[in-house]
């Protein structure tokens, strides 16, 4: 399984059709490094045959780019149109990693978006797990598509 | 038996028999605001009841936690500080799991995740029932909370 292509797959159409822009695409990496700043980072929980978590971190640019592309409108700061809309992005990159996953015959079920937003703060998944990143830039600022898994089948 | 009680006596029994911890109810919030100087442990809950589980540990807190955990004296928010919060938030996990659920078989928990930070919001996006529960330790209160899709 190339998680790191489902991950572009998923991501590319979502932003193609629900915000309509085509988005630079990085570099898979496997492993450790590749962090981006963030300013606001959507989380997801992913359960059943694979155990993992799903992660949008965004710097505030990027954050606000999507929510305003998202809404059709200005977005002045971090507040609860961003949370919604980039969890809303999180949700529906599951959703497609859930359908990549079916076509492997692994299933996956999805918890809910939990949106973390602060200046400083950083993200940890549990030591031992597989972590595949993938680096996209919508209208030159750069954002990070990460998941964390085990497989638990 | 309410959740929010099975909840509380899970919470004690694993800090009890794994952390030599002894801890207290001390109340229930709706809000928990900014959060400082504070490691989350958050696991995801998937399957017939949809959440976030989130544990909410102050830096001295996870410490102490860590160090009776791994019985060895830790003074930094290092990976073995959020590898251990992690693990509680994994067990807890286990625990609501099967309150929630007959046997737990209708529910899947995702892998635990942690965030570290000195000020920063946690909030769940979609509607959500929410349970904050604050407990007492030797070293000051922490907070649980699960946020289930209504």
């Amino acid at each position: 399984m190339d998680v790191g292509k489902a991950i572009i797959e998923g991501t590319n159409e979502v932003f193609n059709t629900m915000l309509m822009v085509e988005l630079e695409v990085g570099e898979p990496i496997i492993g450790q490094g590749g962090d981006v700043e963030s300013n606001l980072t959507s989380m997801l929980g992913l359960g059943k045959d694979i155990k993992g978590m799903l992660a949008v971190h965004c710097p505030e640019a990027v954050a606000k780019d999507i929510t305003g592309t998202f809404l059709g409108m200005e977005v002045q700061e971090l507040d609860e149109d961003v949370k919604d809309a980039v969890g809303e992005i999180a949700n529906m990159v599951a959703g497609n990693l859930k359908i990549f996953f079916q076509e492997h015959d692994t299933t996956i079920e999805l918890a809910i978006p939990t949106t973390v937003v602060g200046k400083s703060f950083r993200t940890a998944g549990m030591t031992g797990a597989t972590r595949v990143a993938v680096p996209f830039t919508m209208n030159g600022n750069t954002f990070l598509i990460e998941l964390k898994y085990v497989d638990a089948s | 038996m309410e959740i929010q009680d099975k909840m509380v006596d899970a919470a004690k029994e694993i800090f009890s028999t794994m952390i030599m911890m002894e801890i207290s109810l001390e109340g229930t919030l709706d809000e928990h605001g900014p959060l400082k100087d504070t490691i989350t442990a958050m696991i995801g809950l998937a399957g017939t009841r949809k959440g976030v589980l989130a544990i909410h540990f102050p830096y001295p807190v996870a410490m102490a936690i860590t160090s009776n955990f791994l019985m060895m004296d830790v003074t930094e928010i290092n990976d073995d500080v959020h590898d251990a919060m992690g693990e509680i938030a994994n067990m807890l996990g286990g625990n609501v799991k099967g309150i929630l659920s007959e046997n737990g078989r209708d529910i899947d928990l995702s892998m635990p995740s942690t965030i570290a930070g000195s000020d920063y919001s946690f909030q769940s996006d979609k509607e959500v029932d929410k349970v904050i529960l604050k407990f007492g330790t030797d070293k000051g209160p922490f907070m649980v909370e699960m946020d289930l899709e209504n």
